[in-house]
């Protein structure tokens, strides 16, 4: 046993715990080995004492102790058991949450993708932007580009120009 | 005493009731209750010095392991095990009644004096009333002088010397190291021989 205090090696010393060199040692460090000795001697009848006054405890009521302990531990048992199933109920939504979560978005993201198709923009009309870029003079804006897009459900036409220097002198497509 | 064969088979016995313990058999832990209980409620009937709480606390440790039975690997003895528990619960009880109101417990110990005196050590056959009465300032005087140490010097000097407990276990069951199982053995003897010098000088 290593002790590094003069109170640990004391009482080792106490409890006769100590031996052979750290015996010797310690007893040899004492400056009056006397005291010591008495010192010990009052240790152990305090230890009898001690042992003697309150080391045998009867304890009236044992049963009526276990009795109660049993019950009690019923309770918490019983009391754990309806926490667990609270909790298992608990963990029964979250799942049930996701999945609504899950089918909702789904459900979102397939009307959101409908009605975008439904407002899709125009097709490009591709005969009236070959008649246009003919009206383009390609001397005065040679990279001119001109595109038309129209819904003819909407009624609705856009020309769409890139690149012109100057209008054309009879601007209307006819 | 017990040879180390008997000892052996009752630690057998004994893991195999923790085992029983940790697969949910309330009888197994009633065993452990039964064979434990009056050690435990001396232990803290001795600490705390007031019957009430002591069987409050011994009844609060006992759930307290039962609750937490299933983390006991095994690595120490059951023994030291609850009375980690037991310690635990009656220190922390200690502090709190130390924070609430000092002197409190003095008053505990003479109130168990002049209300029923010497039931705790009164042994079957009833001593003469003068002895009965020596015995009883005796134990009041005892009671005192631990009340004085603090809840950890009381927890050491109440293991070692009543419970016979080693170092080694009275560290495991308040999880310190022996150094400081060892100092405060040294510093709670230093008081209480002071204080009760009279008292085992004249025994």
């Amino acid at each position: 046993m290593f002790m590094k205090t003069f109170e640990e090696k004391w009482t080792a010393w106490l409890d006769d715990q100590l031996t052979g060199k750290e015996l010797e040692d310690f007893e040899a460090s004492l400056p009056d080995k006397e005291a010591a000795e008495a010192e010990k001697r009052d240790a152990t009848k305090l230890g009898t004492l001690l042992k003697q006054e309150l080391g045998a405890q009867p304890f009236s009521n044992e049963e009526f102790f276990s009795h109660q302990l049993r019950e009690r531990i019923a309770r918490e048992n019983a009391q754990d058991r309806s926490a667990s199933g609270g909790a298992r109920s608990t963990w029964w939504t979250v799942p049930r949450l996701v999945w609504t979560g899950a089918v909702s978005l789904a459900i979102f993201m397939i009307c959101a993708v409908a009605v975008m198709r439904e407002k899709a923009p125009g097709e490009r009309s591709e005969y009236l932007t070959q008649i246009l870029n003919m009206r383009v003079d390609p001397a005065i804006s040679p990279n001119a580009t001109v595109s038309v897009f129209e819904t003819k459900g909407d009624r609705v036409t856009v020309i769409w120009t890139e690149g012109l220097q100057s209008l054309p002198s009879d601007y209307a497509a006819k | 005493m017990q040879t180390e064969t008997t000892l052996a088979q009752a630690d057998v016995s004994e893991l195999d009731l923790v085992k029983r313990c940790q697969a949910g058999e309330t009888e197994a832990f009633d065993e452990l209750v039964t064979r434990y209980r009056t050690r435990i409620f001396a232990m803290i009937y001795n600490m705390v010095h007031n019957e009430q709480d002591a069987w409050d606390l011994a009844q609060d440790s006992f759930v307290k392991a039962w609750k937490s039975i299933k983390r006991f690997r095994g690595r120490s003895s059951f023994y030291t095990w609850i009375y980690r528990i037991v310690m635990n619960v009656t220190i922390d009880w200690l502090r709190k009644k130390q924070v609430k109101g000092a002197g409190v417990e003095f008053d505990d110990a003479i109130q168990l004096r002049e209300v029923n005196p010497a039931s705790k050590t009164l042994p079957k056959a009833d001593p003469l009333p003068y002895e009965r009465m020596e015995r009883t300032e005796v134990r009041g005087r005892i009671d005192n002088a631990i009340a004085q140490l603090s809840p950890e010097h009381r927890a050491v000097i109440l293991m070692k010397e009543t419970e016979g407990m080693q170092y080694h276990e009275i560290a495991e069951a308040l999880g310190c190291s022996i150094g400081t199982v060892m100092s405060r053995l040294f510093y709670a003897r230093k008081k209480l021989q002071n204080l009760l010098k009279d008292v085992y000088e004249n025994i």
